[in-house]
């Protein structure tokens, strides 16, 4: 594994303005790499996530965990706004009115693969929940980037589904940093773990060398549990 | 975009649309300003008859106003208030008062009390009508403000805020004879020919409220046009203008302001008013 | 009203610190404020015999007299152009504002004098210039209304969802982010308070015939001063016809039709004397002695302006005075219009009475009550009270109708006092407080009551043509109303989220 290091922290300290969320973090992201990123809620996934999607700027793929759809554009221009800024304004101005026929053509290629033809049109506000999350994911895969940053891109679909998103993200990135909070998928699907508990970097292992229970250590409640029972 | 595109092309077409020589003159009449344009017409076509211009009357609503449109040469000539002509005079250099109406160089005040005072008809005003409210017409009516407080200051000495305990602007005569009808306020001044008018008509309830003094004659309304009128429309412009104006008798025509006819006037028929408005602060 | 939050913070009385007994503490100091300056208003009441009038005027009303109005239509026709192209030019100018007004204290300082002016007064101080022609107008309506649209735009696009534009990729330009991830999410609230402003434009489209252009209230303020009852209720009628169906003739699919046929009702148009807008703007303005330097000569100036400090005591007091009224009016009638309460008829007619006492200008309530009550502040206190409480109810009624309440099993009087109004009454307070700039613009046209309020002696200015002294004077109430709007802005529930963007 000597490939190309695309990121590398030292005694890092992340946060908001004073309060330091995560505290003197070491990593190295090398490219290639397939990640994902557990801890439980508040434990400073979405700060470390931050910080990578800031830190590889231009390179990394974006899909939020709040997703950021705008309800009450059509799912083309959704998906569209990942490429905003590589047309002039006058021309996003002219694709609000009138879809640009290559985006238009490439858009909805890609909305075939992910199971949302024939939506193009629709505002995103009256899907469901799993195709809002699908519409997101498009938004990030049209981006085209080498890296894709996800906070919990597959939170709300079923676990057949996840798997599917999951090859497509795979097919069209060489890395990848997934938050997530399926422990098992995790260990299937990626080959490196980070895991963090209570702002500081717990686990950073490939995934063939950890089991669950490793992982289950990083969720403070289910350790205790396990404990109290033995 | 496409609004902006819209607007610019609609404002355009309007520019074109402001047509040259137009002789254009406003009146109100001291009352009853109903169907103003429609009886108005008439007198426009007449002055377009006499005077061989394209006449068109201007509708307004208050003194400010007519004096606002002569100032902004929007009307060439208007059938103003006593006041409101010596003010348009002021603003508009050269501009003179041409004739008034037969009745307006001998024109009165009245004040009228609601019965509940217990005030008589009488040939001063009576003392006691210190302490009580009071109401005049609009803020720059000649015969509803200006005259009527002179006439009480030069009566008692003071000022109407320190004669009555209230004093009010009704805005307008009509008004003034139906607020101090219903009693809102105990006194009123009101222009006599509106009184009278309203008394022949029955709508006026002469058992709740009548005449207590009539106020010495002065001039009042006249019409007045602007000094450059000779030079827009052609030498002895203005005289030709007077002419028509003493000239009309059609009794249909002269309803509207409403006078019996016109007679000449000068601007210095009204020198005593201008020296009472500024006495009293309305005019400096 | 604050008697619902009392009861959830038994049995501390007002004491603790959740936001609703901070609201119930804030409208009782301001219900006690009134109370306690009350004595200092002139609240005599003399009633004579007011009935023949009234009964004049009902009867007006009942029977109006449509046959003897001079053809209404050009009226309503220059009153709609006006109020639509008023309305458009103010977005035109204001929409740009609200985009820097957060970031440029110059811009929301502008904003907020403008806004400080009365439409009419803007009017008389055009008319001095373009006379009575439609550059008045619309002026008088767009000034004003580009500070108002400024301000709640920006109010509105502060409030924008930061997620969608977070989500954005890095490098996006500032037009496209707000065009994509921007100005979609919020168009419904700006539409909406759009739609409400031009109602607003309308009324304030009639007003400006009071001043003399030729809108539905020229014929109307005659009419009606003159006591031609029957043809002022005609003129009424139509106007509230008119409010009352703006759903149907201002429909968003007519609206571009309606603009561009409008625009060629407008007119007519000034030459503008070019000397003429000079001399106004460069002396007329302002005070000889201030022109020539003389400052011993500005102190008589001065002098001579008729009791200052009590104009702007009245102006404050009928303003207090009127907002509380407007409160206790918003909380009485609300329920009147709201699905909640009654059935259809009662809603039929608490909503035609809502749109009746809303839409009725205040001069002619006023003038009612004038008759009614003798000369006092009394009248004009009812006619603000009752013109702007009746406004809030209307908003208040349809925030709660987009309500749905927990427990259907309810009585009235439970789902009055525990379900609706406990949270619907941090917005109504929140209106209250932004109507309350509103009214103390409103006093100034209530001049005609003889109380000498700053908007009396402004009129009186613009009569005697002293523009100076009404210059002076619109200066002294707009810096009156940035402090109220400062106060206002300082005690309204701030931590409400006013999802109806009509609210203000």
């Amino acid at each position: 594994m000597s490939q190309a290091t695309l990121l590398d922290l030292r005694d890092a300290n992340l946060g908001y303005g004073d309060s330091v969320v995560v505290s003197r973090l070491s990593l190295t992201l090398r490219a290639g790499e397939r990640i994902a990123l557990l801890g439980a809620s508040g434990a400073g996934k979405s700060t470390l996530l931050a910080e990578l999607r800031q830190r590889l700027a231009e390179r990394a793929a974006w899909c939020p965990q709040s997703h950021g759809l705008v309800p009450q554009l059509a799912v083309y221009h959704n998906v569209y706004m990942g490429r905003l800024e590589r047309h002039s304004a006058l021309a996003n101005l002219c694709n609000l009115l009138r879809p640009n026929r290559r985006a238009w053509a490439e858009i909805s290629e890609l909305c075939r693969e992910l199971g949302l033809d024939g939506l193009l049109k629709r505002p995103v506000g009256q899907l469901s929940g799993g195709q809002r999350q699908r519409v997101a994911i498009a938004r990030a895969l049209y981006q085209q980037r080498e890296l894709f940053l996800g906070d919990e891109p597959v939170a709300s679909v079923d676990p057949h589904q996840a798997l599917r998103l999951l090859a497509l993200i795979d097919k069209r990135h060489a890395t990848s940093v997934i938050a997530l909070h399926q422990r098992e998928l995790a260990l299937t699907h990626f080959n490196r773990v980070w895991g963090l508990r209570d702002g500081r970097l717990a686990i950073d292992a490939p995934a063939d060398e950890l089991t669950l229970a490793d992982l289950d250590r990083l969720y403070p409640d289910a350790h205790d549990a396990n404990d109290a029972e033995g | 975009m496409r609004w902006l595109a819209v607007t610019a092309l609609a404002l355009s077409l309007f520019a074109q649309t402001a047509s040259a020589q137009t002789f254009r003159f406003t009146a109100i009449p001291d009352e009853d300003q109903s169907r103003l344009v429609e009886r108005f017409q008439k007198v426009a076509d007449y002055l377009e008859r006499k005077l061989e211009v394209d006449v068109e009357y201007v509708p307004v609503k208050s003194y400010s106003a007519a004096v606002s449109a002569f100032r902004n040469d929007q009307v060439q000539l208007a059938w103003f208030g006593g006041l409101s002509g010596v003010q348009a005079r002021r603003l508009v250099l050269g501009s003179q008062a041409l004739a008034q109406g037969v009745e307006d160089a001998a024109f009165h005040s009245y004040f009228i009390a609601h019965q509940s005072t217990g005030l008589e008809s009488a040939e001063r005003l009576p003392k006691a009508i210190e302490g009580l409210s009071f109401t005049f017409g609009a803020k720059t009516s000649t015969s509803g403000r200006l005259m009527p407080e002179h006439f009480l200051q030069e009566r008692f000495g003071k000022s109407p805020q320190e004669l009555f305990s209230r004093v009010g602007f009704s805005g307008d005569h009509s008004r003034t004879i139906a607020l101090v009808e219903a009693g809102t306020y105990d006194i009123g001044a009101v222009n006599f020919s509106v009184w009278n008018a309203a008394v022949e008509d029955g709508r006026v309830d002469t058992d709740k409220v009548q005449v207590i003094w009539k106020s010495p004659a002065y001039t009042d309304y006249q019409w007045t046009i602007r000094g450059d009128a000779d030079e827009r429309f052609g030498d002895g412009f203005t005289v030709k203008v007077r002419q028509a104006l003493l000239d009309m008798h059609n009794p249909e025509l002269l309803a509207s302001f409403p006078r019996s006819g016109f007679i000449p006037a000068d601007n210095d028929d009204y020198a005593p008013i201008e020296t009472v408005a500024e006495s009293l602060g309305l005019l400096r | 009203m604050p008697r619902a939050e009392a009861i959830s913070a038994a049995p501390g009385g007002l004491r603790g610190d959740s936001p609703g007994l901070r609201l119930a503490r804030r409208s009782l100091t301001l219900i006690a404020a009134c109370v306690v300056l009350l004595p200092l208003a002139d609240m005599a009441v003399i009633t004579r015999d007011p009935w023949s009038e009234l009964g004049r005027m009902l009867s007006g009303m009942a029977w109006p007299h449509w046959w003897s109005l001079p053809s209404p239509i050009g009226a309503i026709a220059l009153t709609v152009a006006v109020a639509l192209w008023g309305t458009l030019l103010g977005i035109l100018l204001g929409f740009p504002l609200a985009l820097v007004f957060s970031r440029s204290r110059l811009v929301r300082a502008g904003c907020a004098f403008v806004r400080a002016i009365h439409e009419l007064f803007w009017a008389l101080l055009f008319l001095q210039v373009f006379g009575l022609t439609a550059v008045t107008a619309l002026a008088a309506l767009a000034i004003p209304y580009a500070g108002i649209f400024a301000k709640v735009y920006a109010e509105i696009l502060e409030q924008t969802p930061p997620a969608p534009r977070d989500a954005l990729p890095p490098g996006v330009g500032r037009v496209s982010r707000f065009v994509y991830a921007e100005l979609p999410l919020v168009w419904e609230r700006l539409a909406a308070y759009t739609r409400y402003r031009f109602e607003c434009a309308m009324r304030a489209s009639v007003l400006l015939g009071f001043v003399g252009l030729p809108t539905l209230g020229f014929h109307l303020e005659s009419a009606f001063r003159e006591g031609r009852y029957h043809e002022a209720g005609a003129l009424l009628w139509l106007f509230y016809l008119l409010i009352a169906s703006l759903g149907v003739w201002g429909h968003r699919r007519l609206l571009p039709l309606l603009v561009v046929g409008s625009a060629f009702l407008l007119g007519p148009w000034p030459r503008i004397d070019g000397d003429l807008l000079w001399r106004f703007v460069s002396r007329d303005l302002w005070p000889a002695p201030l022109r020539e330097g003389d400052w011993a000569g500005l102190l008589a100036w001065l002098g001579e302006i008729p009791e200052l400090l009590p104009a702007i005591g009245n102006t404050l007091l009928l303003g207090l005075m009127g907002t509380v009224g407007a409160l206790l009016v918003a909380l009485a009638l609300w329920p009147l219009a709201s699905r909640h309460f009654g059935n259809r008829a009662t809603r039929l007619g608490g909503r035609g009475l809502l749109i009746a006492l809303r839409s009725t200008p205040e001069l002619m309530l006023a003038f009612i009550f004038l008759l009614l009550l003798g000369p006092s502040m009394l009248p004009a206190w009812l006619a603000l009270a009752l013109h702007n409480g009746a406004l809030i109810a209307f908003l208040a009624a349809r925030h709660a109708d987009a309500l749905q309440p927990g427990m259907p099993g309810l009585n009235a009087s439970g789902r009055y006092a525990y379900e609706l109004l406990p949270r619907i009454y941090p917005g109504l307070l929140a209106l209250l407080f932004y109507r309350a700039e509103v009214i103390i613009r409103e006093t100034a046209i209530l001049g005609m009551l003889g109380i000498a309020t700053l908007g009396f002696h402004i009129d009186s200015s613009f009569a005697y043509l002293m523009f100076d002294q009404a210059f002076f004077l619109l200066l002294v109430t707009a810096a009156l109303n940035l402090g109220v709007d400062a106060l206002s802005r300082r005690f309204r529930p701030r931590d409400v989220v006013l999802d109806d963007p009509c609210s203000r």
